[in-house]
């Protein structure tokens, strides 16, 4: 499998992770998280923990265990931490949580473990297993730089507990953190069926069954329904593009069965769309990569208009497939994107507008800039680049 | 390195928030001034492997955040830092320390923040070894762009002399008109898949 990401990058470089990953043999590492299935970590350690193995570096994959409150509890958390001002962490939540960690303490062996990595604040709670001997590493998805006191307090004697911390980019630390923060952005498997290439007649295949017509262009946004995404703002975005090209606008995402709030913003945006046939709002269900894939690779221009953001993978994903992105000046999104080179920055609904309107009367910038695009993922955003920099880590943390 | 052979190693890096965040033209001068050289080296050297490649406006991570902010002059003077003549981080923090001096007019107004990183670095040995020319083509087709950026530029910074490794190596082994040419590359222009092909047609033609 390793050697199946030859192509993307090239033999050395593949032969150089080998050689760092030689030199941890016969360490174990263990990766915590709260899903097997479902979400971006879920995704990547689906990957990683072989390619970890077939590198000679033993890699195991737990995940906690926990039932509809703990869950609850935990979502809260992260929203606390991901925004403040929405909702208070109450003392019978911190009972919950407290009351699953212990239970997960005794149920996950991290005993055998040179290196334990944790991801999110969901198993936070169970650095109290730490051994001496042992390096833990929280990982951690989410930008906690401006959280909710009280939450913080609380976790903030768990965080400083590990060995260290890695954050996507060093805008997400919190100040204070006592440990050293690693900077590692996420990244995308090229092998991954979001990210495969793809047969022209299955991308075909894929509009007409949505009945989006190739020959016009098609200018797409992919996100979870999430007033965060901004799915109406991009709608007004395509509007004003709308009066000079004669385009197509794809809103494609889901929501979860147990997200009311998905629903709702769902509706609102089939509301908003109105009797406009060339706005496709498309709520496919969370296992349609391939479909995601196809509406991707059709795009004559990707958009990411979100207010807030994790990091925005979605926008290396395009990228990747030869897409200058049009994304919101933010977060992940601005290391994601070079302003100019592979896309373009914006701040309103009317630059985001303006940009479009650039790229769809400019054939050559668009390939140009997808070259580009394609570039600098294959350089900064692929799973193997990731792989190197967990390797980097527990070699520091182990050898100094 | 003996004259007779030639050890292809690699540097690899990943990056560590040093906690320290500049969010004025003071402050980030006195940042500069404080940081340790694996700082310095992360914002030039590994913004100079990311983006080599794609026509950006500025040269390193220091040149963006001073134009964002309204610095454009600065940005342009810290763009042109030439690393391929950079053989000491000291020196070159002084250079862009003194790009710095006298801007004492805005130096208080507030700033999107600049956080300052610092590169976790590793040198390592790939194995590949060459002791006559033909061997040393293998090497450069066989190493991955580490290998070659290591060789190529950051060397610089360990033999303190303003030479790329490949073309020192050349010059021992008495081919100089090729070691010459090997030196002339703008990294700046290629990728450096692009570079290794140029370095191969150098050396087989």
């Amino acid at each position: 499998m390793f050697e199946d990401y030859a192509k993307f990058i090239d033999e050395g470089t593949l032969r150089e992770l080998e050689i760092v990953a030689k030199e941890l043999k016969g360490i174990k590492v263990l990766h915590v998280n709260s899903t097997k299935l479902g979400g971006g970590v879920a995704e990547i350690l689906y990957r990683m923990v072989p390619l970890m193995n077939e590198l000679g570096v033993e890699t195991h994959w737990e995940v906690i265990k926990g039932d509809v409150d703990f869950f609850k509890v935990t979502k809260k958390i992260h929203n606390l931490l991901h925004m403040s001002g929405r909702d208070k962490l109450e003392h019978e939540d911190v009972i919950t949580y407290m009351k699953y960690t212990y239970e997960n303490v005794s149920v996950i062996d991290t005993d055998p473990y040179d290196v334990v990595f944790i991801h999110d604040p969901q198993p936070l709670g169970l650095i109290v297993k730490k051994k001496k001997n042992q390096k833990w590493i929280w990982r951690c998805h989410i930008d906690i730089s401006t959280p909710d006191e009280e939450t913080w307090k609380f976790l903030e004697m768990f965080v400083n507990g590990y060995d260290a911390s890695i954050f996507h980019i060093p805008e997400f630390v919190r100040e204070g953190v006592k440990i050293p923060a690693f900077v590692i952005p996420p990244s995308i498997d090229p092998l991954h069926d979001k990210n495969r290439e793809l047969k022209e007649d299955f991308i075909r295949h894929v509009l007409e069954k949505y009945g989006i017509d190739p020959r016009r262009p098609i200018i797409i946004q992919v996100s979870r329904f999430d007033r965060l995404k901004d799915p109406i703002g991009v709608m007004e975005t395509y509007r004003i593009v709308k009066r000079r090209y004669d385009c197509q606008l794809v809103l494609a995402g889901s929501y979860a069965s147990d997200d009311p709030e998905g629903e709702e913003v769902y509706r609102d945006v089939i509301e908003a769309k109105g009797e406009d046939p060339d706005i496709f709002v498309l709520n496919l269900p969370p296992d349609s990569h391939l479909e995601i894939n196809a509406l991707q690779r059709s795009a004559t221009v990707v958009i990411q208009k979100s207010l807030r953001e994790g990091f925005g993978l979605v926008v290396s994903e395009a990228m990747w497939k030869y897409k200058p992105v049009i994304g919101s000046n933010i977060g992940g999104i601005r290391r994601q994107i070079i302003h100019g080179v592979t896309g373009y920055l914006i701040n309103s609904i009317e630059g985001a507008a303006f940009r479009i309107k650039l790229l769809l009367g400019n054939p050559e910038q668009r390939m140009k800039m997808g070259i580009n695009a394609y570039e600098r993922v294959r350089h900064s955003f692929l799973i193997t680049r990731h792989i190197r920099d967990y390797l980097l880590v527990i070699h520091r943390l182990l050898k100094g | 390195m003996s004259a007779s052979e030639f050890v292809f190693k690699s540097e690899l890096w990943t990056a560590q928030y040093t906690g320290i965040k500049a969010n004025t033209l003071a402050s980030f001068s006195k940042a500069l001034r404080e940081v340790d050289n694996d700082t310095i080296y992360y914002h030039l050297y590994r913004n100079l492997f990311e983006y080599h490649f794609l026509p950006t406006e500025y040269g390193n991570s220091f040149a963006y955040w001073l134009a964002e902010n309204g610095f454009p002059i600065l940005a342009e003077k810290f763009s042109a830092i030439d690393l391929m003549e950079c053989t000491c981080l000291d020196h070159v923090r002084e250079e862009m320390l003194d790009i710095l001096y006298g801007n004492s007019e805005s130096a208080d107004k507030i700033c999107k923040p600049f956080y300052f990183i610092r590169a976790v670095r590793k040198i390592i040995d790939t194995g590949i070894r060459a002791s006559n020319l033909k061997e040393f083509s293998m090497g450069i087709r066989r190493v991955g762009t580490h290998s070659l950026f290591y060789h190529l530029v950051t060397s610089r910074l360990s033999y303190r002399e303003p030479l790329n490794d490949f073309s020192r190596w050349l010059l021992e082994i008495g081919e100089e008109a090729k070691a010459r040419r090997i030196e002339k590359l703008d990294l700046m222009a290629y990728s450096l898949y692009e570079v290794r092909e140029r370095i191969l047609d150098i050396l087989e033609n």
